[in-house]
């Protein structure tokens, strides 16, 4: 009681403590303001740690690259230099073909399986679905080289079709198949409910409301999310490594070995030849601008779209 | 890279999705419902495949392959525990690496780099993410190797401590352990940096701003309120930058050095259950291709198991929030 009253009689504080006070907190915040600086700086000190050697990466691509390329770089076989000819390392374009036909072959085989499967976890809510689904996203996540064991097993050794473009495109296409189905899915989920049912509203049969509503619908994030999973197979070295066995040809033809970009890297970057090491980098080059001008095209597309149906 | 973020970030979408619309009998059912069903079954046919190769080993030298030590080419026996360590070693050095530099990376692209240019530097992490993983092999085998052989290795030679821990091969071998998990990292760095940018960027804005205030600080801001609340979604960018390390196969056979030793020494070469497979793959015969197998048995355990650790997580995170 006596205290309380103390209190409220209290003597204003003096000059020297409310000084003390204003010092102590000064100290505080000025503290507790440094430690926030500190922190930030160290965040930024690490974007600019994490930007070095990815920005190293694409300027040792450009300088060693752009060289490299020529006419003739695209157009004519490679040949294995020799004593005589040390820069005789020709040219890829067995690879660029071979890279080109396993990409067709495997979207071809990948992407009517992939949309379809993804429309169809986005309309059904069965069990097949839920545990498709799971499996999905369990594929999408696995290793490539997994894809290249399976499709060894089975195309290469048990169907006795040996190492072709079949086999290579085969296994991309397993590679792609959980990522369009993933992304098909997210597109074809975005589709507005209202649309659906004015569709069903108007006596449309559900068929007719999924192809002719939803799916021209849903058809910008559908491509985008096609193009994406191509453009992660284009640069793919694993599952070609063990189903195509690089083939000397320009070759399109489904049973036969054909190369491939991310191939040649691998086989010619171990090179003992200085020249072949050399041209390494120009495969390199344009296998990283291919997938460069695909997903960026794929976003820059894609959001032109969303602007223009807002 | 797109969908792995959007699963995370939409997942909950997904959950509350529309009511089934085809119902009725139609062609159109059946196709959909086939096309189900032939997915199912190349999936299938994936894990059976794989499994039904590697039987040989499985059933008759398992545990050899866990803990055997040599790896005898064409008779056997096939010890997988030098990739096993190789892979652990590589691809959580490489994890360390990435979730450090990345999360400061990820705050400050979030919260330091100006509006105007922060969609440019998304974009530019993301396309990174796409770069074929041959091509940090090969900047790794080309360009890092030569330089760690010549200033990083001899350098951290002349240190006792740094011996100790790295070892000291006596010769300088460029590609080792330690170059593949820098590599790694650095490769796993984008993947990382995409998904949780995009993880922190969603945290909601009152959130931020109500902490704000009440007088944090920035820094208390993010490490009290942005992080937490980010806090599953990291994680899944970290499970699934782990995934995509343990399963890196063609960088990995460039510049860990290509030889199945038991080392944990890191400046001496190793190798990793995936490059392990790409290297022998090709002069593999009869019981050697079913120890390959096998070890892919394995590496499809790991990547198995990853993808379900995460998705629980994200499932108990999300009936956290439904209860809040």
């Amino acid at each position: 009681m006596s205290e309380l009253l103390d209190l409220e009689r209290a003597p204003a504080p003096s000059h020297e403590m409310r000084e003390e006070i204003r010092r102590i907190s000064h100290g505080v915040r000025a503290r507790r303001i440094a430690v926030s600086r500190a922190m930030i700086a160290l965040c930024g000190v690490a974007l600019l740690v994490a930007a070095v050697p990815l920005l190293l990466l694409v300027y040792q691509l450009l300088k060693r690259g752009i060289p490299v390329l020529t006419w003739k770089f695209f157009t004519t076989l490679p040949s294995t230099p020799t004593l005589i000819a040390p820069n005789a390392t020709g040219g890829v374009s067995n690879a660029v073909v071979g890279t080109l036909a396993l990409t067709l072959y495997a979207s071809i085989m990948a992407i009517p399986v992939g949309v379809l499967g993804g429309v169809y976890l986005a309309e059904n809510n069965s069990r097949l679905a839920t545990s498709l689904r799971v499996i999905a996203q369990t594929m999408a996540g696995a290793p490539s080289i997994l894809m290249g064991l399976f499709a060894f097993s089975l195309i290469v050794r048990d169907l006795h079709v040996g190492f072709s473009a079949l086999a290579g495109s085969f296994a991309l296409a397993v590679l792609m198949l959980p990522v369009i189905a993933i992304s098909t899915e997210l597109a074809v989920r975005g589709v507005p409910a209202t649309l659906r049912e004015a569709g069903l509203a108007l006596g449309a049969k559900p068929q007719t409301v999924s192809l002719r509503i939803v799916l021209p619908a849903a058809v910008t994030g559908i491509v985008t999310g096609c193009i994406l999973a191509i453009s992660r197979a284009v640069g793919e070295t694993a599952p070609v490594l063990l189903t195509i066995a690089g083939g000397f040809t320009n070759s399109w033809q489904l049973l036969h070995p054909v190369s491939a970009l991310p191939l040649s890297i691998f086989e010619n970057a171990k090179s003992e030849w200085p020249s072949q090491r050399a041209q390494v980098w120009g495969i390199a080059l344009v296998l990283v601008a291919f997938v460069f001008v695909l997903s960026l095209g794929a976003r820059i597309w894609a959001s032109r779209k969303q602007k223009a149906g807002k | 890279m797109d969908q792995i973020a959007a699963d995370i970030v939409r997942d909950e979408e997904v959950v509350t999705g529309e009511t089934p619309v085809t119902t009725s009998r139609s062609w159109y059912h059946y196709l959909l419902i086939a096309v189900a069903v032939l997915f199912t079954a190349v999936s299938a046919a994936f894990v059976g495949t794989i499994l039904w190769s590697a039987l040989p080993i499985l059933l008759h030298h398992p545990g050899e392959l866990l803990t055997g030590r040599g790896w005898n080419a064409p008779t056997g026996p096939f010890g997988g525990l030098a990739m096993i360590t190789g892979t652990l070693e590589t691809s959580l050095l490489a994890l360390v690496i990435a979730v450090i530099i990345g999360l400061g990376t990820a705050i400050a692209i979030v919260f330091l780099i100006p509006r105007r240019l922060r969609n440019i530097v998304a974009t530019l992490v993301e396309l990174l993410a796409a770069v074929p993983s041959i091509v940090y092999g090969l900047w790794g085998l080309l360009v890092l190797a030569p330089f760690m052989e010549n200033t990083v290795d001899p350098w951290l030679n002349s240190w006792p401590l740094a011996r100790v821990i790295f070892g000291n091969p006596g010769q300088e071998f460029g590609t080792s352990l330690l170059l593949a998990a820098m590599v790694l990292g650095v490769m796993i760095l984008p993947t990382f940096v995409a998904i949780s940018r995009e993880v922190i960027s969603v945290v909601p804005q009152d959130l931020i701003e109500a902490s704000l205030s009440l007088g944090a600080t920035r820094w208390q801001v993010i490490r009290e309120v942005v992080l937490p609340t980010a806090r599953i979604g990291l994680f899944g960018a970290t499970f699934l930058a782990l995934a995509r390390a343990t399963g890196e196969t063609v960088a990995v056979a460039l510049i860990a050095g290509g030889v199945a030793n038991v080392q944990f020494h890191l400046l001496y070469p190793g190798t990793s259950i995936a490059a392990w497979i790409a290297l022998e793959f090709g002069e593999a015969q009869g019981n050697e291709i079913a120890a390959l197998m096998a070890l892919g048995v394995l590496l499809m355990l790991i990547s198995f198991g990853l993808s379900l650790v995460s998705r629980a997580l994200v499932t108990r995170q999300r009936k956290a929030m439904s209860i809040v």
